[in-house]
């Protein structure tokens, strides 16, 4: 202690022999801030015990230096790109190039009409079929998309919400024909539908029938796929939307407790689901800022899960999380710049202790990536990996006051909205109410007024611009695929057995009525017979209603 | 005139609102009246909106790629209500090479990533308002700028030997020239000499030697002007105008929007001329 007060007389006295140098050389801003107008101050100098509980060690609660104990110095994270595009058998191509060239993990990208589960020949599905990832339908373009990935070895990430569990199912039957049994299955559905309503937008039902959903898949996985992760509760597309750090690792977290809560509701007891829970964060530019959020969010799930959930098992206080880079952070001006940007979101990523990582790739603001530009995405992380060091020793920041100290203030942020969540009667309450699509949307603008006063330069945009032909080589969806996608549905509803179909999503119906049934096992029943995913979400949408928004 | 009305839709199943709710607080910080519908619109209920809340614009918005599909479909469920004079807006993640198929369904224009809300605001201000913003032409060119090593011997020529009429000298310290004016007709030629070294007329010189520096338009409204060039997208060196010589207000077009030449727009005071 006495040593502390020490440094800061020390600090004092430095600082006012810089306020002579500050009069001459004014500094660049006044104040520095971080993304979440967090003050940054001009030095930082240490100001606790550094071997003090609260930073710990990697591997032990409460996991602010890592869930591992020996991190990336046994396994390098896992390298998984999100793809998916067009067709199938398109995406399949792009699948088994990717799993050629190294990366470790798959990750499906849908299209819309899949994402909020209508068919490719639904009238709402014009113009979207196949656009932004890849369209199913039924069991058959499932078959077609793993066609010849062996599911026992490859670890699949479903960015699928309301309609996970029709999806999940599809995966489960592959397996089955593949000779997989489904307790071998690994991967991870995204399954986060309170994100949808605060930021993303593909729900399909009210929050209620919802959050059922998604614990049966709880319950379902906890006895038939133990080794895959139910939820990857993410704050990705918060960020995206436009919230701050802080704000982006509160409300997901907030939302992660609406689950735990629902979950344990239902009669599931937490360390019989919670060790199954993954997370999904954004990296942004502000590097250090970055950092610290993500020791941060491991230590505040630590504690609310040991503290105030009283779990037992340790797996279920470790919060493990994928990581993609920040989209929303790319430029159209001048792409190329975006192969820096992301590097530099990776490495923080790598730094803050990611399980895995997505690298976006550098044309993103103008179009889904090219075959090159997702080939460089790749790179950056295996350089990262394999040349930069970085992964050789655990926590790199550990240590550096800077970085303690913003680890430190935004647990606390953190907390603070937590406290505002708890109050407003949780998170499903707090969407419900707007509250926090009316923090994200205030930031939002906030952020686009600092750009456009250039209070905030981002190069090649406001600043250091160019004159330049925006017309790289693109990737361009072909508008045939739309009209395949609705020949090859037509033709399974007439191939298949019509009868079959009618009694499974008869007993869907059944089971959707009764509020205390498990639907998994019947919207298998339905995935097996093919029917499609437009027909299975009907049903429910007929039992549940459909959200409308606020 | 009353406050402009705003249809702000989001088209199709695209959930990425974020560009459609930035814009629409921005329009409203702009005093236009905004009407956002919310995700998940079908052209024909976007069409049914705009007529029924009687907006006078329509700002579509789509990150998924569906634009070429969606974009026109809009349109041709107001010519079926016979609202095609309710002008589309659109914008979102949309290539370059998609624009000219947009606009050539009847999109009136197209903003893409990066692009700023004011330009946003002020072209549809220009667009519903155009009153507003009064329209004149410019006058006749002020002068011609000629950038000369030295005035003296530049002045020897122009005066005695083609016998114009040297109206007067004078120093523009904060351009760092100083500068000869030569009345010619309505216009006048302006003969420029670098100050001292950093000079913009001196490394003019250096760079293209001595000769035609910028040419000059006089304008009645140049405020007005540079925003509405802003709003256009065209590169300004001078984003607002300046104190220039003789009392004037000026203010400079990057020759890379005017095809090479350095352009000056210029406004008098009143009474101040001659």
């Amino acid at each position: 202690m006495t040593n502390n007060k020490g440094n800061f007389s020390q600090k004092e006295n430095w600082e006012n022999s810089v306020d002579h140098a500050v009069k001459r050389f004014p500094e660049r801003k006044d104040p520095f801030t971080t993304s979440s107008n967090i003050e940054v101050d001009r030095l930082y100098i240490a100001n606790k015990d550094s071997e003090g509980n609260e930073l710990g060690y990697p591997g032990q609660y409460p996991y602010t230096r890592g869930i591992q104990p020996t991190m990336y110095r046994s396994r390098l994270w896992t390298m998984r790109q999100y793809a998916g595009f067009g067709s199938a058998v398109e995406t399949n191509k792009r699948f088994r190039y990717l799993l050629e060239q190294g990366q470790t993990g798959l990750s499906v990208a849908f299209d819309l009409p899949t994402q909020i589960g209508y068919d490719s020949d639904d009238v709402m599905s014009e113009g979207e079929v196949g656009k932004v990832g890849v369209a199913i339908d039924t069991l058959h373009d499932m078959e077609k998309l793993l066609d010849e990935i062996p599911l026992d070895k490859v670890s699949t990430s479903m960015t699928i919400n309301a309609p996970a569990a029709v999806l999940l199912c599809m995966y489960i039957a592959v397996g089955e024909k593949q000779g997989v049994p489904s307790e071998k299955l690994t991967g991870t559905i995204q399954n986060d539908i309170l994100k949808e309503y605060i930021a993303r937008g593909t729900y399909i039902y009210p929050p209620k029938p919802s959050m059922r959903l998604i614990t049966n898949i709880f319950e379902y996985c906890q006895k038939n796929l133990p080794k895959f992760n139910t939820i990857s509760i993410s704050g990705y597309h918060i960020r995206e939307a436009g919230s701050n750090a802080v704000q982006e690792a509160a409300f997901t977290i907030a939302n992660g407790m609406a689950y735990v809560d629902a979950a344990i509701e239902s009669g599931l007891d937490v360390d019989s689901f919670a060790p199954r829970l993954a997370f999904f964060f954004n990296a942004h530019n502000n590097f250090f800022e970055e950092v610290a959020k993500f020791r941060a969010a491991r230590r505040i799930w630590a504690k609310i899960m040991k503290d105030h959930y009283q779990a037992k098992d340790p797996k279920s206080w470790k919060l493990r999380f994928h990581t993609q880079t920040g989209g929303s952070t790319l430029t159209a001006q001048q792409p190329d710049n975006n192969i820096v940007r992301v590097t530099l979101q990776a490495l923080s990523a790598v730094m803050g202790g990611t399980q895995s990582l997505h690298t976006n790739s550098r044309d993103e603001a103008l179009s889904l990536p090219t075959e090159e530009s997702a080939r460089i995405a790749l790179r950056t992380q295996q350089i990262l990996a394999n040349e930069s060091g970085v992964a050789d020793t655990i926590d790199p920041l550990g240590g550096s006051f800077y970085v303690e100290e913003l680890t430190d203030r935004i647990e606390k942020e953190v907390n603070d909205y937590l406290e505002r969540i708890t109050e407003i009667g949780g998170a499903v309450q707090a969407v419900e109410e707007g509250f926090m699509q009316r923090e994200i949307q205030q930031n939002a603008y906030e952020i686009q007024k600092g750009i456009e006063k250039e209070e905030e330069i981002i190069v090649g945009l406001n600043k250091f611009k160019v004159d330049e032909e925006v017309n790289p080589d693109l990737l361009k969806v072909d508008e045939k695929l739309e009209k395949e996608q609705i020949d090859s549905i037509t033709s399974i509803r007439k191939d298949r057995d019509s009868k079959k179909v009618e009694q499974a999503l008869g007993a869907l119906k059944k089971h959707a009525q009764d509020n205390n049934s498990n639907l998994i096992p019947y919207i298998l029943d339905a995935v097996k017979v093919y029917a499609t995913i437009g027909e299975i979400c009907n049903i429910m949408r007929d039992e549940f209603g459909e959200y409308a928004g606020i | 005139m009353g406050k402009i009305r705003v249809l702000v839709a989001k088209p199709g199943l695209d959930g990425h609102d974020r560009g459609a709710l930035v814009i629409s607080q921005a329009l409203r910080d702009h005093g236009m009246e905004v009407i956002y519908t919310g995700l998940r619109q079908s052209p024909v209920q976007i069409a049914q909106a705009a007529i029924q809340e009687d907006v006078d614009v329509i700002g579509l918005s789509s990150l998924s790629g569906a634009h070429k599909t969606l974009f026109p479909k809009v349109i041709e469920e107001l010519i079926k209500r016979n609202a095609e004079d309710i002008p589309v807006v659109g914008g979102g993640v949309i290539p370059s090479e998609d624009i000219p198929f947009l606009l050539e369904k009847g999109v009136k224009k197209i903003f893409t990533s990066g692009a700023s809300t004011e330009a946003l605001a002020n072209y549809i201000q220009e667009l519903i308002q155009p009153g507003e913003v009064t329209e004149i032409k410019p006058k006749k060119i002020a002068h011609i700028g000629i950038a000369v090593k030295s005035l003296d011997q530049a002045l020897t020529f122009y005066t005695d030997l083609l016998g114009l009429e040297l109206e007067g000298v004078e120093k523009v310290e904060s351009e760092g020239v100083k500068v000869a004016f030569l009345k010619i007709g309505e216009s006048r030629i302006e003969l420029l000499e670098g100050l001292n070294e950093s000079s913009p007329i001196q490394s003019f010189i250096e760079k293209k030697g001595e000769g035609i520096h910028h040419i000059a338009l006089e304008v009645d409204d140049i405020e007005s002007r540079l925003k509405k060039l802003k709003t256009e997208g065209i590169q300004l060196i001078n984003n607002e105008a300046k104190q220039g010589a003789h009392n004037s207000q000026i203010a400079f077009i990057h020759p890379k929007a005017a095809n090479g030449v350095l352009v000056e727009l210029c406004q008098h005071d009143e009474g101040s001329e001659d």
